[in-house]
């Protein structure tokens, strides 16, 4: 074998996706950084840094982030126990469902969490009837209680799907052997189950404070301008044409999230390595537990269902209900399917075309960067690992506005970038699920084949990628369902020839043309169940290990 | 391993994996190209413009077919997903290669920023004479935009929850009475929302000019309790589905809109902001541009002459709920229920486009103190 050929392979392999990264993230990113700084001299960024609004905004990012992150763990953390601890029918079609919120778009959790939550909605009817009061009691979706409480919903899954994942691979014979050593339930958690399911719970923290500190529709809508995050105000900036302003409160942004991000990855590196789940995992049936527990689950279950299903089921009426007339109808579902100016059915096929292409290119580009990994004592998986992680940390206004600016209008091209910010947007996922089939995979067959005088080719292609396969599905499955929710960037480089489902959402919503846009919203649910659906059947691993 | 999979041929999977691909790709760039044919008048506009009407499906057709035949062009309107302020932006982004010729929907504040005039090119249309010469002092006298529509700003409230009978303080509404109906406002982000900002200037002249107090005093006092949403869309949303929320800033149409739809005397009405025995309102004049370095400059003139004809402004009334900038088109009989220029006293005239433009940044940097405070 020609050593020195083998040296650089894996170098060229590796920089086709670390070149697009750089194209389509950090060239756009720092263009639009620097000219902001360069360009407007008259903006001292010393001054917007110090100006009490950032210090506000700033501050209150922090505390909305972190409270976002101490109630989903609080309210995740039981569920997680749960899923991993007690057997159920239609478990799948569950975790299927817990991950809806995680991909649909901002603006539809909006308008759902308003309905269940705000003032005069599900929630505050019931009170109302039951109190017999006139007036409006419960408004849980304004200001800081309804930006936290928005937030755990999008958020408390990731906690279950990583956490019960993780106790997924305990083995239940450690806790046997407590049992039997005379260690009561409290020492048995102490000493046992919190180490081992640590670093997982804190991945989940890191990835929901990662999301919860980007947060943009959230926080505009349900803060109703009293609260600001940084990303308000890089947006208002952008708005009002003060490109010094927006990049430097875009720099202060991206620092911090580029430190959760890598903690991010630093740990979960850590729970990959960790192995799969154990057959040995200790789980009871529903008909075993005692009433006491039952009732205990019964009161945990309700508050799940109307914190994380409310929304989702306020978003498939609103498909069919029209609030005006107060009737039911199909008007929004034909909508999707009809073609006329305002109809669906390009979004449609946009949405579908789009996704499924930087699906493929998702994949593509993961595997080399998966591989990557296994690269140890080099530059490259460091080098690659901060690469793949900045689609997670960059702010999505300022990426969405670079791309048009850096790229599409120098270029005249548009589909092709929204396929490409699609992409970068599932890339971190896509990777870390084939990354674990990368790590999982028997190094002893690997041997076996070369000694059995398989060629390099050969063996990729019957023995390595079959062994991979398990991982590229539910990697592609995510890479789908990010793209197909992706609206930032589509919305700031679109035409509306090429608007998206995600998209024509706000058209449908400014037009107050509800029913058309809950129909939307509900296609992407069901594209996105669909899709889980579909992981859980064809995989065995679970999407706790991938995220 | 607990198994293997079974062998099958990758060869096979690659393949349908390229071929896919290339159609997939194939079909897109030649779904693209026919979209973009080079003789396309393309016009950028906001996303709700001309949908509010019968027939919204179908009204770029009714509109602006005659103009595609007369001239043998395809007029393209692209409603961008976003307000005006958020066009000029894109136009700025693509103002080194400009893929727009006209822009319609620049107001007379956002004409005030540098940067709107930076990607227009001035254009007197042989139309001009046809327009209102009031709005075109009120919007731009360098003639960058011509007004195609113009519409006042104002409170509105549904009648069958609050009228002068129930509640006779309403009949005046000062700024003052109105800060003690906070808990019940609900007006737009002035960062996000032209109406929003329409308000918050309409608060700036009355206090300022015509009470002589600090602006700021009135939003620390409303503050706790005024409803402010993003747009206006979630505006309306709150003010029709939350009943102690009666008052929203809006424009004078609506209770015309009202009567339109539901074939009725509207519900809802027009409250436009008192003073010393007399009304106020701001009026927003939108305007219709040529972009700079368009790619088809001349049609785009004559696209422009033709909105500002009555064959355009015809249609403003009741798909746009603006009031025609040409003063000979015939409105619906619905429009005696609107708010009329002539029943109002204009705020504009209160603050000059000058001062406006010198302090509307810092006015909303300490409208955001106030808020975040």
């Amino acid at each position: 074998m020609n050593n020195k050929r083998w040296k650089f392979f894996p170098i060229l392999v590796i920089s086709i996706p670390l070149l697009l990264l750089i194209g389509f993230i950090v060239y756009p990113v720092v263009y639009v950084i620097l000219r902001g700084l360069l360009l407007e001299l008259d903006t001292n960024p010393f001054e917007v840094l110090t100006s009490v609004l950032t210090y506000r905004a700033f501050t209150f990012n922090i505390v909305e982030t972190l409270l976002s992150v101490g109630l989903t763990v609080l309210l995740g953390l039981p569920g997680a126990f749960l899923f991993s601890k007690i057997k159920f029918r239609g478990k799948g079609i569950v975790q299927a469902l817990l991950i809806v919120p995680f991909i649909l778009p901002p603006i539809v959790v909006v308008v759902g969490f308003i309905r269940v939550f705000g003032s005069n909605g599900w929630l505050d009817s019931i009170a109302m009837q039951m109190l017999g009061s006139s007036t409006s009691i419960i408004d849980l979706s304004s200001g800081l209680v309804g930006i936290v409480l928005a937030h755990a919903f999008y958020n408390i899954p990731l906690v279950i799907l990583m956490v019960s994942a993780s106790l997924n691979q305990l083995d239940s014979e450690l806790e046997e052997s407590a049992e039997i050593l005379g260690a009561t339930t409290f020492q048995k958690y102490r000493r046992i189950i919190l180490p081992h399911i640590l670093p997982s719970l804190l991945v989940a923290s890191l990835l929901t404070a990662l999301f919860c500190f980007v947060s943009f529709p959230i926080v505009l809508t349900l803060g109703e301008s009293r609260y600001k995050t940084l990303e308000i105000m890089i947006y208002d900036s952008f708005l009002a044409v003060d490109y010094g302003r927006a990049s430097a409160i875009a720099m202060v942004q991206i620092i911090i999230t580029l430190m959760i991000a890598y903690s991010y990855f630093r740990i979960s590196k850590k729970v990959t390595q960790e192995g799969s789940s154990s057959p040995f995992s200790k789980k009871v049936s529903l008909g075993e537990l005692t009433l006491k527990t039952k009732a205990v689950l019964l009161f945990y279950f309700s508050i799940l269902i109307v914190l994380v299903a409310g929304p989702i089921i306020a978003i498939i009426q609103a498909a069919f209900y029209n609030p005006y007339s107060h009737e039911y109808t199909l008007s929004g579902i034909e909508n999707v399917f009809s073609s006329g100016t305002m109809g669906g059915l390009t979004p449609l096929i946009n949405s579908i075309v789009y996704a499924s292409l930087a699906t493929i290119l998702a994949v593509l580009l993961a595997i080399p960067l998966a591989y990557s990994r296994r690269y140890r004592f080099s530059w490259i998986p460091e080098v690659s690992t901060m690469l793949v992680l900045l689609p997670l940390g960059i702010s999505s206004i300022t990426l969405a506005y670079g791309l048009m600016i850096a790229i599409a209008v120098p270029l005249e091209i548009i589909w092709p970038v929204i396929v490409i910010a699609q992409t970068l947007i599932g890339l971190p996922f896509c990777a870390k699920s084939i990354e674990s089939s990368v790590m999982k995979m028997d190094e002893a067959l690997l041997e076996q084949a070369d000694i059995l005088g398989a060629s390099r080719m050969q063996r990729l292609l019957y023995v390595e990628l079959p062994l991979l396969t398990p991982g590229i599905v539910v990697g592609a499955v995510f890479a789908f369902a990010m793209a197909i929710g992706e609206m930032s960037a589509t919305l700031f480089i679109a035409h509306p020839q090429n608007y998206t489902l995600a998209v024509v959402i706000y058209t449908y919503l400014s037009a107050r043309r509800f029913v058309d846009a809950g129909a939307a919203a509900l296609i992407l649910v069901i594209a996105c169940v669909l899709s889980f659906i579909i992981i859980d059947r064809l995989s065995e691993s679970s999407f706790g290990e991938v995220i | 391993m607990a198994k293997y999979p079974r062998r099958r041929n990758p060869r096979m999977i690659i393949s349908i994996v390229v071929i896919t691909i290339t159609i997939l790709v194939a079909s897109v760039s030649i779904m693209n190209f026919y979209q973009s044919e080079p003789l396309t008048l393309k016009i950028y506009t906001y996303d709700s413009f001309l949908i509010w009407g019968p027939d919204p499906e179908g009204i770029d057709e009714i509109v602006f077919g005659p103009f595609e035949r007369r001239y043998n062009v395809n007029v393209s309107i692209e409603r961008l997903q976003t307000d005006a302020t958020g066009i000029i932006t894109r136009l700025a982004a693509e103002s080194s290669n400009p893929v727009a010729d006209v822009v319609i929907g620049i107001d007379n504040i956002l004409i005030l920023k540098e940067i709107t005039k930076s990607v227009l090119e001035p254009y007197i249309s042989l139309n001009l004479n046809q327009i209102n010469s009031t709005l075109v002092d009120y919007l731009d006298p360098e003639h960058y935009v011509t007004p195609i529509d113009f519409g006042l700003v104002t409170l509105i409230h549904s009648l069958s929850s609050i009228n002068s009978t129930s509640n006779p303080d309403i009949q005046n509404m000062t700024l003052d009475t109105l800060a003690e109906y906070a808990d019940a406002l609900v007006t737009e982000n002035p960062h996000l929302s032209s109406p929003g900002l329409a308000f918050l200037l309409s608060e700036i002249a009355i206090s300022e000019k015509l009470l002589h107090q600090d602006w700021e005093d009135w939003w620390v006092t409303v503050n706790a309790d005024i409803s402010v949403p993003p747009g206006w869309t979630e505006a309306w949303s709150v003010w029709y589905e939350s009943p102690s929320r009666l008052f929203l800033n809006s424009y004078g149409t609506d209770p015309a809109y009202s009567a339109y739809f539901y074939g009725a005397p509207p519900d809802t009405a027009a409250l436009p902001l008192h003073h010393n025995g007399t009304d106020y309102a701001w009026m927003q004049v939108e305007g219709i541009g040529l972009v700079k370095n368009s790619p088809n400059p001349d049609i785009a003139r004559l696209f422009i002459d033709y909105c500002l004809s009555e064959e355009v402004q015809q249609y403003i009334g009741v798909n746009q709920w603006m009031l025609p900038a040409n003063p000979s088109v015939n409105l619906d009989p619905v429009f005696e229920f609107a708010l009329h220029p002539e029943e109002v006293t204009i705020l504009n005239s209160l603050l000059p486009q000058t001062e406006i433009a010198a302090n509307l940044d810092l006015w909303l940097d300490q409208w955001d103190l106030i808020r975040t405070g």
